[in-house]
């Protein structure tokens, strides 16, 4: 049984408005989200409370990542030339296909039939699993959370805690079912308990494994992986076969600079000091962890984002979900109304991005521009401002198409356009508005319901009726009795 | 094998270069310049601590324990004796210890315990290590702010498999290798190693209703000993 039947492919998923109203009359799912989103919120307000100089890292973060941006062809030959030198193979993918493509390839000359997997959501946009699957390699996640979608036929909705929209009970149902364990209860620390045991021998037994990258270090060339149950460090330490799959953007200059970024990713990710695990390693090191390495950097549209000053900022996510736990939008309906594995804020901003503005362009609208994001984004990505940037082209696109001269809310802004531009018609509109709506004013000077396309207004809210006069003339009035506003 | 592959990689290499050379035009810049600028980035947060040494210690140690990490403190003297209590405590019987182990650790913990059985990773194949149920390491830092060890994966502090597989893990800390600071760490540690894993309590996951449930994957109880060698 499905909880949810989200489409994360921006390609075939309905536009934000049409995708959310299942979610919307999903009272269990929405108590799931709410639930989760208000537990790290209160942590993540706590901890970030008691660091001083929380601004100062945000502003170091950010200068960090723009400057990693801007010097990304330098920064990124670095890294391969240090990997390299380690006994690491940097691969580069210009799409989704070739990365995918790379990664069969390794996997034949391993003659992998079966993958272990770290949770990465680069893995997820190139939609990785359902093609190893059709190529006869069956892939095994090992996170938690991943496990749970995993078994349930579930889709992502959050990047940190993908299975936030999941309760303990359907945990509970998932797993009796597909581990056959018929007296499971639904005590979180029985699920754990359940998950080790059906991983241990995986991580034993599979000698190859894919991971994603949180930092990639150009100084060094190597890779970082932040996380908090193990699995990553079983993942990386036990296969014979390394694979990461990273996103060019990953990359930092120094080692130095994770002095900022793990102080910051923890917090703002599920509100602890530090996560439990973060590994580092560096090519391959004999007698110890894999000793075959790849890393497959993946463009993948990214080039084409940073060639866009304004839009640029979205690639210094560091991916810790902060935007998409304070954002009111998606504290309502979770992430697969998104119809991608970038929910929330800055999945608004980065999926339509990554489809070159082709699809997912109702994203940039599933935001109230309140700006919550913009404030709790350790790495101060003003997402307000790209989603403003990204409407406008929304807009431009829909400017030559010929159903905008029938689109109601066009044929409204050019009626809007003529009645602001001459005075005396404004006040004819005003007069006539105000007999219009006066029909449908009630006693308490409220409208309760409008027909045709204004009932979209009034079907979730009230309107305020129109005052009997209006500013203009009042003040005429006013003008007449001199002295009368008591000077 | 490798080399078609490598070879086929060359045309992606050097399109997606270009394309990201052709879209930082206006911002990249050659490399002493690079140099420049990476040195005036913004660095106005706290690097060194402000606390007295007795205080940064019980920061560490409050830290550890909020975590479900058990500590207990102990004099470079004593510590033979502490681990022996430790592992006596442990209700585990097969120990592991990376090959730098000083021997008076092991020495002095066999011979007040009876029953207890001692493995040193001379390359010891998974199943083994699998096989074991707690392991003893050193480390090269701690981190008092975030309560974080750290591991360098030295010849005392051992390959990463030995620290991950046995459900418990006692970690040697001595007192002159805690910082306050994650800056402080990084300051000491300038060039890293090429392995490094920063442990920050117990293996715990908090995906089911955001509950944190310690002991996933890695080890499941994290215990510290603290050594005094320095006021």
């Amino acid at each position: 049984m499905n909880y949810s039947h989200a489409e994360l492919d921006p390609r075939k998923a309905l536009p934000f408005p049409k995708a959310v109203l299942p979610v919307l009359r999903n009272p269990q799912l929405r108590k799931n989200v709410a639930h989760a989103i208000d537990v790290i919120q209160t942590k993540r307000a706590r901890l970030v409370a008691e660091k001083d100089d929380w601004q100062e890292l945000r502003t170091a973060a950010s200068a960090i990542r723009a400057h990693a941006l801007e010097n990304l062809g330098a920064y990124l030959e670095q890294f391969e030339e240090r990997c390299t030198a380690a006994g690491g193979t940097v691969h580069w993918a210009a799409d989704a296909d070739e990365a995918r493509r790379i990664i069969l390839d390794l996997l034949r000359q391993e003659k992998a039939s079966e993958v272990i997997k770290i949770k990465t959501m680069t893995s997820a946009e190139i939609q990785l699993n359902p093609f190893l699957e059709a190529n006869g390699v069956s892939a095994f996640e090992t996170d938690l959370a991943e496990i749970i979608l995993q078994l349930g036929g579930e889709e992502p909705s959050h990047i940190v805690v993908p299975a936030l929209h999941v309760n303990r009970s359907q945990v509970r149902e998932i797993f009796a079912r597909r581990m056959g364990l018929k007296n499971l209860s639904d005590d979180p620390k029985e699920l754990t308990n359940a998950a080790r045991t059906y991983l241990r021998q995986k991580f034993l037994a599979i000698p190859t494994a894919i991971s994603g990258a949180n930092f990639l270090i150009a100084e060094t060339g190597s890779v970082a992986v932040v996380e908090s149950e193990g699995n990553g460090r079983m993942c990386l330490t036990l296969p014979r076969t390394m694979i990461t799959l990273a996103g060019i953007e990953k990359v930092l200059p120094r080692f130095q600079d994770l002095e900022v970024m793990l102080q910051l990713l923890a917090r703002s990710a599920t509100g602890e000091r530090m996560n439990p695990y973060t590994s580092l390693w560096t090519g391959v090191t004999a007698g110890d962890g894999p000793q075959s390495f790849h890393v497959v950097l993946l463009d993948n549209e990214r080039s084409s984002i940073l060639a866009k000053a304004k839009q640029r900022q979205t690639l210094k996510c560091i991916r810790c979900a902060a935007c998409m736990n304070a954002c009111p939008v998606y504290r309502q309906t979770g992430g697969h109304a998104y119809g991608s594995v970038y929910p929330g804020p800055i999945g608004a901003i980065l999926t339509p991005q990554l489809m070159q503005m082709k699809f997912a362009q109702s994203l940039p609208y599933a935001s109230s521009l309140c700006g919550a994001c913009y404030e709790v984004c350790p790495v101060k990505i003003n997402i307000p401002d790209v989603l403003l940037e990204l409407r406008a082209q929304v807009v431009n696109q829909e400017r030559g198409r010929a159903a905008r001269y029938f689109d109601p809310m066009y044929v409204g802004l050019r009626v809007a356009n003529l009645l602001f531009a001459k005075a005396w018609l404004f006040h004819v509109a005003q007069r006539l508005g105000r007999i219009g709506l006066g029909l449908y004013t009630r006693k308490d000077g409220w409208i309760h319901s409008l027909p045709g396309i204004g009932a979209k207004w009034t079907q979730t809210r009230d309107l305020r009726g129109l005052p009997d006069e209006s500013f203009h003339e009042w003040w005429a009035k006013r003008g007449s009795q001199p002295g009368k506003e008591g000077k | 094998m490798k080399a078609p592959l490598q070879s086929r990689q060359q045309i992606p290499r050097q399109r997606i270069l270009e394309r990201i050379r052709a879209a930082t035009l206006d911002c990249a810049q050659d490399p002493a310049m690079r140099e420049e600028a990476y040195a005036a980035l913004p660095r106005a947060y706290t690097r060194h601590g402000q606390l007295s040494a007795e205080a940064r210690l019980k920061l560490m140690i409050e830290r550890l324990r909020e975590y479900d990490a058990e500590v207990v403190e102990t004099t470079p003297e004593a510590l033979p004796d502490a681990i022996a209590a430790q592992l006596a405590a442990s209700d585990k019987h097969s120990f592991l210890a990376p090959p730098g182990t000083p021997s008076e650790w092991m020495v002095t913990a066999a011979w007040k315990i009876s029953g207890l059985e001692w493995t040193i990773d001379h390359g010891l194949a998974t199943a083994e290590i699998e096989q074991s149920e707690g392991v003893v390491t050193a480390a090269s830092c701690g981190i008092a702010d975030s309560g974080t060890i750290v591991l360098h994966h030295s010849a005392s502090e051992g390959r990463r498999v030995l620290s991950l597989l046995p459900d418990w893990h006692l970690i040697i800390l001595r007192a002159s290798q805690v910082v306050e600071t994650l800056p402080e760490y990084f300051a000491r540690f300038q060039q890293p190693s090429g392995l490094v894993t920063w442990i920050s309590g117990p293996s715990a996951t908090a995906d089911i209703e955001m509950t944190r449930i310690k002991g996933v994957h890695g080890p499941r109880f994290l215990n510290v000993i603290l050594v005094r060698d320095k006021s």
